[in-house]
C-alpha cells in the first residue's frame, strides 16, 4: 500500500515536472530508492569483480537476504559468502552500525566496525541496499545531461545530499536521477571532509521483481581511479526474512536456500 | 605561473575523470561473471614443514605434517539440517618419540528447526562462547577440546577442536534468544587412538548451559550465561561489546562463581574454594589502510598469584608438570595477569598478502609468546610462513614451552 503511494506520489511529481514546476528532491529521491530496492523482503545474488590497473584481483560471490526496517526504513541484511572457496559460507549482518561476521569453522560471531573491511569490496554493499531518502535531505542541484553508465547522454536531476545524521558512511552525496522516470543513473559518494570515496555508475536495467531494476553497479574508487569493482545481480527472488533472524544469536543457524 | 598551472589542472579535471570512468565502464563492459553456486561442502587439504629449536640446546628439529580439514552441511529436509566436521593430522617429526597421526572428529550433528524460532540439535556440537579474542573465560566447553595444535593463532585454536557430545535447543525471539544444552557424561578417559572419536576428552562428566541474550538497545546486546555441572558450582557468565566508534569495538567477558583455584584442582589438595573471577576485556581499532589492533587484559582468579607461581617453579618438579598439564588441558591461564596484542594487516603492501602478529605476556614472570604469520592467497591456494618465539626464564609460562623457535611454511590447498 506504502509502495503504491509511492508511486503515484512519483507520478504526481513527474506530470508536476513536465508542467514546469520545481520537482520535489526528496520525492524523487525516494522513487530511485524503490527502484534500486525491493519494496519487500527479499534475496538475491551478487557476484563481485574487482580490478586493479585494468587486471582483475578478485571476486567474490556472495547471496545476500534483506528486509527493510519498519521504524527506520533501513535495510537489515544477512550475506552469506559463497565464493572464494575459503570464505564459503561465512556470514555477516548488517544492521545499520551493527555489524557482525560469523565463521561457522570457529564458531566466532565477531562484531566489526565500519571502518573494519574483513572481506574486501563487500563492504560496497552499502551503496546499494540503502534508503537514501531516510538518512539524506535532498535538494536538486541542477538538470543537466549527464553520460550513463552506457555512454550515453541522459537528461538528469543533479541531487545534492546531505546526511541527516551523523552515523552514515558518507557524509555527502551527488546523485544523477534519470529526469524521466527517477532511475539513479551515477553518484559520488563523499566524507565530511570532501573527499571522494567512490563513483558509482547504475546500469543493465532489466525487470527483476516487477520494476526495471539495475542489475549492475560499477563503482570507481575516489582515490585510485584504476580500482574499479563491478557489482552483478541476480537470482531476484521475495523471501520472507523472519524478525527473529535479524539477530547476533540466528548468525549460526542461519542457511539460505 | 603556479596560477596557470592550478587553473589548467583545474579545467582538465573533470575530463580526466571521464576518460577514467569511461575506461571503468569499458572494463565492466568486458566482464563475464557466472554466479557460483553454494556449496555444502567445505574442504581444504594442507601440507606444511616446520623446524623448531629446543629452549637452551638449540638444536634443530624438523617435521613435516600433511592435513585434511572438511566441513559438510546440508538441509536435507525442510527443517532439517546434518553437520559434520572432521580433521584428519598426519605429522612426522624427527627425533621426537610419538608421532602422532590424528584424527579429530569437530562435529557431528542432526539440527531440527521446528519454527522458524524454534531449534533442536543433537549429537557432538562446538558450542563456543565469548567475544573476546585470546582468552574466553565464559566458553565453557573448552576443556580437553584439544587434540591436535596445529598453530597458536587463536582462530586455528577455536575452529581445530572437538565439540562435546550434548542436546541443544534454543528459542529465538525479535532481539534475543535462550539457549539450554545438556551434555552427558558418556566416556572415563581420553584416548589417542588416531580415528577415535574421542569422547573421554569432552564428555567425562555431566554439564548443562544456559544461555540468555536480550537487545537492550540499538548497540547493546549483552548474552548471559549460566553453567555447570557434575563436581563444580554454577559459574555465571557475560559477553558483551558494543561500537566505541567507526573504527573502534570494545568488549568485556566475564565468568565468576564458586571454585577452587587451579593449584587445588591440579594436586587435588581441598578447601580453598571460594568465588573467583575471570575476565577479558579488550578493544579492537581498525585503521583507514585496515590494519586491526586488538589490545587485550586477561585476568584469571583461580591462577596462580606471582608469589604462588614463583614458589610452585621453585618446588618439587611433578607438582609443577601436574599444574602446566592441567592448564593445557582446559585452555586456562596458569597466573593472574596477562595482556593479550593482536594484529591483522590485510591486503599489507600488496594485494592478497595477510601479515598478522601476536603477543601474548605474562605479567606475574614476564615471559612472553610472540607469533607472526604472512599469508599471500590466490583463489584455491594459500601459502603462509609463521615464526613463533617464546621467551622467558626457565620455568616460567612460556620461557618452558619445549621450543624456543619455531618457523613454520604452509600450503593449503581448498577444493
Amino acid at each position: 500500500m506504502k509502495f503504491k503511494r509511492l508511486i503515484a506520489a512519483t507520478l504526481l511529481i513527474a506530470s508536476a515536472g513536465a508542467a514546469g514546476a520545481a520537482p520535489n528532491a526528496q520525492a524523487i529521491l525516494a522513487a530511485s530508492d524503490a527502484i534500486r530496492n525491493p519494496g519487500k523482503p527479499f534475496a538475491l545474488s551478487v557476484t563481485l569483480v574487482e580490478y586493479r590497473n585494468a587486471k582483475q584481483t578478485d571476486g567474490n560471490t556472495l547471496t545476500v537476504y534483506s528486509k527493510a526496517d519498519a521504524n527506520s526504513g533501513q535495510f537489515r541484511s544477512l550475506i552469506r559468502f559463497v565464493a572464494p572457496a575459503r570464505d564459503a559460507n561465512k556470514l555477516m549482518l548488517k544492521n545499520g552500525n551493527d555489524l557482525w561476521f560469523f565463521d561457522p569453522s570457529s564458531k566466532a560471531s565477531i562484531r566489526l566496525s565500519p571502518q573494519q573491511r574483513l572481506l574486501g569490496q563487500a563492504a560496497n554493499g552499502d551503496v546499494v541496499t540503502v534508503n537514501l531518502a531516510k538518512d539524506y535531505q535532498a535538494q536538486v542541484a541542477a538538470e543537466e545531461s549527464v553520460l550513463d553508465g552506457d555512454r550515453q547522454n541522459r537528461r538528469c536531476y543533479k541531487l545534492a545530499l546531505a546526511a541527516v545524521s551523523a552515523d552514515v558512511t558518507y557524509h555527502r552525496i551527488e546523485m544523477w536521477l534519470d529526469a524521466s522516470n527517477s532511475r539513479p543513473v551515477k553518484a559520488r559518494f563523499y566524507t565530511e571532509s570532501g573527499q571522494l570515496l567512490k563513483t558509482a555508475y547504475y546500469r543493465r536495467y532489466q525487470p527483476q521483481l516487477g520494476v526495471e531494476r539495475p542489475t549492475e553497479t560499477v563503482i570507481i574508487d575516489g582515490l585510485d581511479p584504476n580500482w574499479v569493482t563491478v557489482m552483478r545481480y541476480g537470482n531476484y527472488a521475495w523471501r520472507e526474512v523472519p524478525e527473529v533472524w535479524l539477530q547476533r544469536d540466528y548468525l549460526p543457524r542461519f542457511k539460505p536456500e | 605561473m603556479r596560477a596557470l598551472v592550478l587553473l589548467l589542472a583545474a579545467a582538465t579535471a573533470p575530463a580526466l575523470a571521464v576518460d577514467e570512468d569511461a575506461a571503468a565502464l569499458l572494463l565492466a563492459d568486458k566482464t563475464s561473471t557466472t554466479a557460483e553456486q553454494s556449496s555444502d561442502w567445505r574442504m581444504y587439504a594442507e601440507t606444511a614443514v616446520r623446524e623448531s629449536r629446543r629452549q637452551g640446546a638449540g638444536i634443530a628439529l624438523h617435521g613435516a605434517r600433511v592435513s585434511i580439514d572438511a566441513r559438510f552441511d546440508k538441509t536435507f529436509a525442510p527443517g532439517w539440517r546434518a553437520v559434520f566436521a572432521d580433521r584428519l593430522d598426519l605429522n612426522r617429526m624427527d627425533g621426537v618419540p610419538g608421532n602422532r597421526d590424528i584424527n579429530t572428529l569437530k562435529e557431528a550433528y542432526l539440527s531440527w528447526q521446528a519454527e522458524p524460532d524454534r531449534i533442536v540439535d543433537l549429537g557432538r556440537i562446538n558450542a563456543r562462547n565469548g567475544v573476546a579474542f585470546g582468552y574466553n573465560p565464559t566458553d565453557y566447553f573448552r576443556g580437553g577440546a584439544l587434540r591436535s595444535v596445529v598453530s597458536l593463532d587463536p582462530a586455528s585454536l577455536r575452529e581445530n577442536r572437538l565439540g562435546s557430545a550434548m542436546l541443544r535447543g534454543q528459542a529465538l525471539w525479535n532481539g534475543g534468544s535462550l539457549t539450554a544444552l545438556y551434555s552427558p557424561r558418556l566416556a572415563d578417559q581420553s584416548s589417542d587412538s588416531v580415528f577415535s572419536p574421542d569422547l573421554g576428552a569432552t564428555n567425562q562428566r555431566a554439564r548443562w548451559q544456559l544461555g540468555l541474550s536480550e537487545k537492550l538497545s540499538a548497540a547493546l546486546s549483552p548474552q548471559w550465561l549460566l553453567s555447570g555441572g557434575a563436581g563444580q558450582s554454577p559459574q555465571l557468565g557475560l559477553n558483551l561489546s558494543a561500537l566505541a566508534n567507526d573504527a573502534t569495538v570494545a568488549y568485556f567477558e566475564w565468568s565468576g562463581g564458586r571454585a577452587a583455584s587451579l593449584a587445588a584442582q591440579a594436586l587435588k589438595s581441598l578447601g580453598d574454594a571460594a568465588f573467583r573471577s575471570r575476565l577479558s576485556a579488550g578493544l579492537t581499532y581498525t585503521t583507514p589502510n585496515n590494519v586491526s589492533l586488538t589490545a587485550e587484559y586477561q585476568y584469571n582468579g583461580a591462577g596462580l598469584d606471582q608469589a604462588g607461581w614463583n614458589a610452585l617453579r621453585r618446588g618439587p618438579p611433578a607438582a609443577y608438570g601436574l599444574y602446566r598439564g592441567l592448564v593445557t588441558n582446559i585452555q586456562e591461564l596458569p597466573t593472574r595477569d596477562h595482556v593479550f596484542v593482536y594484529a591483522v594487516w590485510q591486503d599489507a603492501l600488496v594485494k592478497h598478502l595477510d601479515l598478522t602478529a601476536m603477543v601474548r605476556y605474562d605479567a606475574a614472570d614476564h615471559s612472553r609468546l610472540q607469533w607472526l604469520e604472512a599469508r599471500y592467497h590466490w583463489t584455491r591456494v594459500d601459502i603462509a610462513l609463521q615464526t613463533q618465539l617464546n621467551t622467558g626464564q626457565s620455568g616460567s609460562n612460556y620461557g618452558a614451552l619445549p621450543d624456543r623457535r619455531v618457523w613454520q611454511a604452509v600450503l593449503r590447498h581448498f577444493f
